[in-house]
């Protein structure tokens, strides 16, 4: 009975059209989008590139020209400079063409256009020339015949740091948006999990109506649908993985079928959560269907798919909410599989993902059981 | 006033997902336009940086004395994975060793690989740690150049790179700019993808109800004028676009921290403007008569899409100009860069914010003109267009 109820539940969930045309074709256009905001986004952000700064008033001095030449031809300079008079520079600053503008003076000062590491950069670098001219006149006074020799010192070009690589992995901070938008259709799939309650009972449509009056046992009919469900978003979830992958190029080929466990039991909760919403008593169905979509949008959310950063802060403030955040579980263990070499943090988000689905499941069964026809 | 009265009757019983729905995106946009920072004077970005000092002596002490007071001196263990994770996610921007063997080799020529560093992202901060840590390191040789003992050099090289600089921040006022603050500008951002959201999820399941099959059929043979019925049903809509687009006004008051004035009220008519347009887009949307879920789908993807692609989520600078050519074909884009004039990161013109606000009111009529097409071709007859 199990499995003739499951081969019709198949049936009708693919006849179903517009929902699984609904979950397939979402993440082929959010995807897009974001492919077309992202690409190359990584290298103008977060990777160094020259800064561009406009000069003001250095017509007259040729060791702040001759310093700033040598930073700008150098293999990878920290500036991009521009000379100017002050009203373009200011206008350049407010287009945001430039990130500063350095005056030339006795002591070099700076204008820039609010906080950010950039424009600290930028405040260290002037701040570094006055305090060399300070070390020299310093110096002059302690040795006035050392000066040579501190001019050269601080001129050297030294490389103290060795940087040591902390992993091999993906580090492009912008593919965590995809693995985000792969854990909101994950969650999506709770839309198909609201009909398997409302399909199965008799207030609620003519098919649960049929459904009550049908001598099969009703957890068998639920647990069906349930499973039909799963494999209807499973095959959901392979075709969104398919298409990031492979269309969009987004790099997470190395792990791939990995890829594929994690993002089909991402779909399994999603699943599960809307199995537990649908089996909501008194609540009518448009608001499941807004409890459902605010709130898979909301955990997406504060798993970073719209600020990318959130799922930082709030691991600062509240970690243990990215632990039971089904958005952050599931995008999480795509993060583990592209950056760490084993499978440990992997495997207890996949875990973390089985218990999840598992509470949703059993507090749906909970909450549905004993409505018979007779009693709704 | 019998459809108006059906579409509040229908409104009714949609209150609740259409409040939530509402809550919702305010919980989402206003904490990110509270945590935008209102900067008037610069301050360093202390950089988040976990020392690990191998070394030990005074010299390395200091050093790392000296680190954290530009700095926020992050504790961690030299876990790898909790580096990756903490530098991956930037709760942690650098992550410095001093090698041991670095108070004997300070002085010396041998200088190379006195640090070692652990980064994730090839940033500006680690850029900045690096040259810094130079720095560092040839203003103590210099000192000690001229004839100064270790700690002697050390103490002259903190004072000379503790000296304060010169540092503003430029007054967005000048040059015909007027500023508002980030906050202002990061709720009027946001404010485009709350209200398309919201006005696909409130307005159009209720016209969708009242304009089901059987339902249109019923009221087609009634002796209700389509003209009435018609004029109702955009009344009922005002009301509901209206209610919505004041609640999120009020909400901006409280959120941006105070009662608009000045220039804050162009923005307050571009968002009105801007909500004519959405409400436009959610008409185009019910002429297709879809369902729920492609309802969703539409919201999803026009509210998400036009985020990312317009400048909301992510910054109009940062995306690329191809990208930036695509989004002149969105409203969104038009209303960002009102906001952008408005709020002082482009120089104001009035012409030019009055013609982008125009552009804005085309996307609305050419969205109506063709929900009146679609109407038309789908419906035949002008009493069911009405309809």
């Amino acid at each position: 009975m199990f499995l003739h109820n499951l081969k019709y539940e198949l049936i009708s969930t693919i006849r179903f059209k517009d929902r699984l045309f609904w979950i397939i074709l979402f993440p082929i256009i959010l995807g897009a989008f974001f492919k077309a905001a992202f690409s190359g986004i990584y290298d103008n952000v977060e990777t160094f590139s020259a800064m561009p700064v406009a000069v003001v008033g250095a017509e007259n001095d040729q060791v702040l020209h001759s310093m700033l030449d040598s930073i700008e031809n150098s293999d990878e300079p920290l500036l991009k400079v521009t000379y100017s008079d002050e009203d373009e520079a200011l206008d350049a600053l407010v287009r945001e063409d430039i990130l500063g503008i350095i005056y030339a003076g006795d002591k070099l000062s700076l204008t820039v256009g609010g906080s950010s590491i950039e424009t600290t950069v930028l405040s260290s670098f002037v701040e570094q020339y006055n305090a060399n001219a300070a070390i020299i006149t310093q110096c002059a006074k302690n040795d006035p015949s050392s000066i040579p020799a501190v001019t050269q010192t601080l001129s050297e070009k030294l490389d103290t740091c060795r940087e040591i690589p902390v992993t091999d992995g993906n580090t492009d901070y912008f593919t965590q948006y995809f693995y985000n938008l792969i854990a909101m259709v994950a969650l999506y799939g709770s839309f198909c999990g609201i009909h398997i309650t409302i399909n199965s009972q008799a207030n609620l449509s003519p098919l649960g109506a049929r459904k009550c009056c049908s001598p099969t046992h009703k957890s068998v009919s639920m647990l069906a649908a349930l499973v039909g469900n799963w494999l209807i978003q499973s095959l959901c979830m392979i075709i969104s993985v398919t298409y990031v992958v492979f269309v969009l190029r987004v790099d997470m080929k190395e792990h791939l079928p990995l890829v594929y466990l994690a993002a089909i039991l991402g779909g399994i909760t999603g699943v599960s959560m809307g199995f537990f919403i649908g089996s909501l008593n008194r609540v009518k169905l448009p608001l499941k269907n807004a409890i459902s979509m605010t709130s898979s949008m909301v955990l997406c959310f504060l798993s970073g798919l719209m600020i990318g950063d959130i799922k930082a802060t709030i691991n600062e403030k509240a970690p243990w909410f990215n632990k039971i955040n089904p958005a952050a579980v599931i995008s999480d263990s795509f993060y583990c599989l592209s950056i760490y070499d084993n499978y440990d943090k992997y495997i207890v988000k996949l875990a973390t993902m089985v218990i999840i689905s598992a509470i949703f499941v059993i507090l749906g069964f909970a909450v549905s059981r004993r409505k018979k026809y007779a009693s709704l | 006033m019998q459809v108006f009265k059906v579409f509040m009757k229908v409104l009714k019983s949609r209150m609740s997902a259409a409040f939530l729905y509402i809550l919702i995106f305010m919980i989402i946009a206003i904490p990110q336009a509270k945590s935008s920072t209102t900067e008037k004077k610069f301050e360093r970005v202390p950089l988040k940086i976990a020392v690990f000092d191998e070394d030990n002596t005074p010299e390395s002490r200091k050093l790392t004395e000296f680190i954290a007071k530009d700095n926020k001196l992050i504790s961690m263990s030299n876990d790898r994975e909790e580096l990756i994770d903490a530098l991956y996610w930037m709760r942690l921007d650098y992550a410095l060793i001093i090698n041991k063997g670095y108070s004997e080799n300070l002085l010396s020529d041998g200088t190379n690989e006195l640090f070692g560093s652990y980064h994730v992202h090839d940033s500006y901060s680690v850029s900045y740690m690096s040259t810094a840590l130079d720095q560092y390191v040839s203003s103590v040789r210099a000192y000690s150049q001229s004839g100064e003992d270790l700690d002697s050099a050390i103490a002259h090289t903190e004072d000379a790179l503790s000296q304060d600089t010169e540092v503003h921040v430029a007054e967005a006022g000048k040059n015909g700019v007027n500023g508002q603050s980030s906050t202002f500008r990061a709720y009027f951002n946001y404010f485009s993808y709350i209200i398309i959201s919201v006005i696909i999820y409130t307005v159009c399941p209720i016209i969708l109800t009242m304009t089901r099959k059987d339902i249109r059929y019923r009221t087609n043979c009634s002796s209700i004028h389509p003209n009435a019925y018609t004029i109702q049903l955009f009344a009922g809509s005002t009301v509901l676009v209206l209610g919505v687009w004041l609640i999120l006004i009020v909400a901006g008051i409280f959120a941006t921290g105070g009662f608009y004035s000045g220039k804050q009220w162009l923005a307050v008519l571009n968002s009105f403007i801007y909500t004519l347009v959405s409400t436009s887009i959610a008409l185009l949307i019910t002429s297709f008569d879809p369902s729920e879920n492609i309802l969703n789908l539409t919201a999803q993807i026009l509210g998400l899409g036009m985020s990312f692609l317009c400048g909301v989520f992510v910054p109009l600078s940062m995306l690329s100009d191809s990208v930036a050519s695509v989004s002149k074909f969105l409203p969104a884009y038009w209303y960002i860069r009102c906001n952008s004039m408005i709020c002082g990161n482009e120089i104001y013109d009035s012409g030019r914010l009055a013609s982008f606000m125009l552009i804005q009111m085309l996307f609305a009529v050419v969205c109506s003109v063709l929900t009146m097409l679609i109407r038309r071709i789908k419906f035949g007859t002008s009493s069911e267009v009405a309809a």
